[in-house]
C-alpha cells in the first residue's frame, strides 16, 4: 500500500545553497586531512596486504575431499553437475583402482568465470566430495584457461589450514586423524 | 524353471474390442490381449519388472498385481498373464487398497536387498525400480539400518563391507562386452529369457534359489553373442551395462535423435543419443514390423565411427583446401569434362541418389549413373539384420539406378571424370577398383578417410547417416525416415544431395526438393511426404512382391 512521506521544508540557510556547499566540502577535506596526515586513524581494511577475516562457511573456491590414501571421494555421480545452474563443471568418470568403489572422475573441471558460486553443487554432493570451505575469494589471472580448475588444483589443500573439528578434513593424508582412518579403511 | 513361457498377445489396430470393467467403469479394449497391454491402450500403465512385449511371459516379479473377479470373487493376479475376457471386473491401484498394498509389498522385497547405488548406476533415469518405487513404492523404510544389506548371491564374490554388511559382486565379467552386477540384479530373468528365445543361445542363467539366487553364465561359458548388448537395454536394473557406454555420460544428459541403421537393408530402428555436439549411445527403437526391440551389436556400435577420422574439409592432389572450394573444383572439373561416370551408391539416402541421377540428367549424354556395390551380402539372422550391407539397395532399383558397377570397371577407359559418392570401393574390392585409376580426375564425396578417398585427387568431406535427414526404402518395402543429429565435426559440412547439387548447379535448397525429385521417379512415392512416414516408416505399396 502506498505511503505518502511528507517532505521536510528547507530551512533558509539550506535554500541560500552556498553554506551548504561550504559545509558538505569541509567533511571532505576534513577526511583528506586526515588522511593526509594521520593515515593510521581511519578505519580502511589494508587489502590485499593484510589478509580479511572470512567466516567458514563463505562460499569461497571449492575444493575436493580427499580418501584417506589421498584419492578423491569424488564417485563421479554428475549430481554436482547435473544441479549447476550455471553448467560450469566438465566430469569424466573412470572406473576406479580400488575394488570396493565403482567409479572415480578422470577429469573433474570448474570454470570459475561461468561459475555463480551458488553452492548447489555441495548440496547436491551424496557423498561430502566437494565443498566450498578454502576461504579462497580472490582470483586474477590473464587467460581464461587458467580459470578453469582441474582435478588437481581442487585437491591441493593441507589438512592444517582447516580445523580440527573437520573430520573429514583431517582424515585426508597429513590430517590428524589420517592414521586412524587408514587403518579403518584397511590400509597399513 | 521352466524352459518354455508364451509370447504375450500384443493389441493389433484391427483388433475386435470387448467391454472390460476397470475401476467401475465399463471400458473396451481389445480382444485377447493381457491386461498390462489392454489397460496400456485406455492410458493406465501398470509397474512391471520382468514384463516385456517382446519376449514371453514369465510372470515372475509379481510387480503387475491387479485384483480381476474369479469364482471366490476379488482375487490379485499378474495383470502380465491374466487374459482379457469380455465383462471381467479389474481393480487397479486407484481403486483397491489391496492391490496398492500388494505392490508396495513387492517393491519392499526387491529393495530389501537392493544396494543404494543409484547416484552411481549406470542405469539411473532410465531404470524400471526407480520409477517403479516413485509409482509404487513405501516412501517410508522399514529396514534396520544398522544391519544394513544382507545380500547373498554368488559365494564366489560374497564379502563382508567395512559396516558390517554382508554384500556381492559389483562388477563381474561376463564376456567382452557385458559387466554384471549381482547386487542390483532383482532376478526378473529378461535377459535370460532373451538369450533363449531371440538369440536363440542359452548362456546365462539364475543360479541357486531364493534369497541366494543370483544370475550368472553357464560355467565355463561367457556372454558371447552378436546380440548380447540387448540384455542391457532390456535389464530394468541397472545390473548389465556395456563396457562400450559404462561410466561415460549420465543418461538424463543425453537428447536423443530418431534415425534408423543405413548400413543393413533391413533398416534397424534406433535413435541416436547426443550430447555436446557428440554421439555417445545407439539405443534400438521398437518397431513391430522391422526390429521389435533388438538391435546388434554391429549397429549399436556403429556410433563410434561417428567422430573417428571424418573428413571435415577437401583435399586437392593431396593438399588440404576449405570445403567450398573444393566443391567448386569439383564443379568445375565435372561440368568440364568429356565423360563423367557417376556412382550412386545404396548406403546413400533415396534424396542423394535423387541428386546424382539429377546431375547426370542435367550434363546429357557426356555422364553416365553407375551403381552396384562390391560388399559381401549375408543372409538374414531373424532378429534384426537382412545381412545385406546395402541399406537403400531397394530404393535404387525403385530409382531405375542398375546394378552396374563391374561395367564401369569394364569400360573405364572411356571416361576422364570419375564421381563417386557414399563408396569405399578401394577397400571393398581393391582388384577391381584398381582399373577405375585409369581415370585421370577421382572426385570423391565421403564422410571419412578411407581407402577410396586416399586414391582420389579431389575429395570434398560430407555429413554421414547420422547428421542428415532424408529417407531409405528398406528390403521388407518399407521407406523410414533419417534424421539429423546435431553432432557434426564440423558445421561446414553438407549432405551429400547439396554437394551434388552445388557441382550440377541444380538449385536444391533443402532436402524437401530432392525427396520431390525422387517421388517423381517411383509411382509408389507418391502422395507420401516426410510427416506421413512417421517414425514407424510406411510400406509402400506393390514394391515388395
Amino acid at each position: 500500500m502506498a505511503r505518502i512521506v511528507p517532505r521536510t521544508e528547507m530551512t533558509l540557510v539550506e535554500k541560500a545553497y552556498i553554506p551548504e556547499i561550504a559545509r558538505g566540502l569541509k567533511v571532505t577535506m576534513g577526511h583528506f586531512l586526515k588522511g593526509f596526515f594521520k593515515p593510521e586513524s581511519i578505519p580502511v581494511k589494508h587489502y590485499p596486504e593484510v589478509e580479511p577475516f572470512v567466516p567458514r562457511d563463505y562460499r569461497s573456491r571449492h575444493r575436493l575431499m580427499k580418501r584417506p590414501d589421498g584419492e578423491p571421494r569424488c564417485v563421479a555421480c554428475f549430481m554436482c553437475a547435473t544441479a549447476c545452474p550455471a553448467n560450469c563443471m566438465t566430469i569424466e568418470a573412470t572406473s576406479s583402482d580400488d575394488d570396493r568403489i565403482e567409479k572415480k572422475p578422470s577429469k573433474f573441471e570448474i570454470d570459475q568465470l561461468v561459475c555463480v558460486f551458488c553452492g548447489l553443487c555441495v548440496e547436491a554432493c551424496p557423498v561430502d566430495a566437494i565443498r566450498m570451505d578454502t576461504k579462497k575469494m580472490a582470483f586474477a589471472a590473464d587467460k581464461r584457461e587458467t580459470f578453469k580448475v582441474g582435478l588437481e588444483d581442487l585437491m591441493d589443500w593441507d589438512p592444517k589450514d582447516y580445523p580440527e573439528s573437520d573430520i573429514q578434513s583431517q582424515k585426508a593424508p597429513g590430517g590428524t586423524l589420517n592414521a586412524q582412518a587408514r587403518k579403518e579403511w584397511g590400509l597399513q | 524353471m521352466s524352459n518354455f513361457y508364451h509370447m504375450p498377445v500384443l493389441p493389433k489396430p484391427d483388433a475386435k474390442k470387448v467391454t472390460i470393467n476397470v475401476d467401475g467403469a465399463d471400458v473396451e479394449v481389445p480382444e485377447g490381449t493381457n491386461l498390462v497391454e489392454a489397460l496400456k491402450t485406455i492410458g493406465i500403465d501398470t509397474p512391471h519388472f520382468c514384463y516385456h512385449q517382446d519376449l514371453p511371459v514369465s510372470g515372475n516379479c509379481r510387480q503387475c498385481m491387479v485384483e480381476t473377479d474369479g469364482p471366490r470373487g476379488m482375487g490379485l493376479a499378474i495383470a502380465c498373464y491374466t487374459p482379457v475376457r469380455a465383462g471381467m471386473k479389474v481393480a487397479t491401484d486407484r481403486s483397491s487398497d489391496k492391490v496398492k498394498q500388494a505392490r508396495q509389498a513387492v517393491m519392499e522385497f526387491q529393495l530389501a536387498n537392493h544396494p543404494l547405488d543409484c547416484p552411481i548406476c549406470d542405469k539411473a533415469g532410465e531404470c524400471s525400480l526407480q520409477d517403479n518405487y516413485m509409482a509404487a513404492g513405501r516412501h517410508e523404510s522399514r529396514m534396520r539400518e544398522d544391519i544394513g544389506k544382507l545380500y547373498k548371491g554368488s559365494p564366489e564374490f560374497r564379502h563382508e563391507d567395512a559396516k558390517g554388511q554382508e554384500r556381492g559382486g559389483k562388477h563381474v565379467d561376463l564376456g567382452p562386452t557385458v559387466i554384471l552386477d549381482q547386487e542390483r540384479c532383482i532376478l526378473c530373468d529378461r535377459c535370460v529369457r532373451f538369450m533363449r528365445s531371440v538369440a536363440g543361445e542359452e548362456q546365462l542363467y539364475i543360479n541357486q534359489r531364493g534369497d541366494h539366487a543370483f544370475l550368472s553364465t553357464f560355467p565355463g561359458m561367457e556372454l558371447k553373442h552378436d546380440y548380447d548388448l540387448n540384455v542391457t537395454d532390456i535389464c530394468p536394473v541397472g545390473a548389465l551395462t556395456g563396457k562400450h557406454f559404462r561410466f561415460r555420460q549420465r543418461v538424463w544428459n543425453l537428447s536423443k535423435t530418431e534415425t534408423i541403421d543405413p548400413f543393413d537393408s533391413l533398416g534397424a530402428n534406433i535413435t541416436v543419443e547426443h550430447n555436446d555436439g557428440q554421439a555417445w549411445r545407439i539405443m534400438p527403437r521398437r518397431n513391430p514390423e522391422v526390429n521389435k526391440s533388438w538391435i546388434s551389436n554391429r549397429t549399436r556400435l556403429e556410433y563410434q565411427k561417428l567422430s573417428k577420422d571424418r573428413l571435415t574439409a577437401g583435399s586437392f592432389q593431396k593438399a588440404e583446401v576449405p570445403l567450398a572450394q573444393a566443391v567448386a573444383r569439383a564443379g568445375e572439373l565435372v561440368r568440364g569434362a568429356r565423360k563423367v561416370a557417376v556412382v550412386a551408391s545404396g548406403t546413400l539416402t533415396l534424396e542423394d541418389n535423387a541428386a546424382l541421377q539429377a546431375l547426370v540428367a542435367g550434363l546429357d549424354k557426356k555422364a553416365e549413373l553407375f551403381s552396384g556395390s562390391w560388399a559381401k551380402v549375408g543372409s538374414p539372422d531373424g532378429i534384426a539384420q537382412s545381412g545385406d550391407p546395402v541399406g537403400n539397395r531397394l530404393g535404387l532399383k525403385l530409382l531405375g539406378i542398375s546394378e552396374n558397377l563391374d561395367e564401369l570397371v569394364a569400360r573405364a577407359k572411356e571416361f576422364d571424370v570419375l564421381l563417386v559418392a557414399g563408396h569405399d570401393l578401394w577397400a571393398l574390392d581393391a582388384q577391381k577398383a584398381k582399373a577405375l585409376e585409369a581415370i585421370p580426375e577421382r572426385i570423391v564425396l565421403s564422410p571419412w578417410h578411407d581407402a577410396t578417398t586416399a586414391k582420389a585427387t579431389l575429395s570434398v568431406g560430407v555429413r554421414a547417416w547420422a547428421e542428415v535427414r532424408g529417407t531409405m526404402v528398406n528390403c521388407q518395402g518399407r521407406i523410414q525416415m533419417l534424421n539429423a543429429a546435431p553432432i557434426l565435426p564440423s558445421p561446414d559440412l553438407e549432405p551429400v544431395w547439396q554437394v551434388v547439387s552445388s557441382i550440377g548447379k541444380l538449385g536444391w535448397t533443402s532436402e524437401l526438393d530432392a525427396y520431390k525429385a525422387a517421388q517423381a521417379g517411383i509411382p509408389a512415392l507418391a502422395g507420401i511426404n516426410y510427416r506421413g512416414i512417421g517414425s514407424q516408416g510406411r510400406l509402400l505399396e506393390g514394391v515388395v512382391a
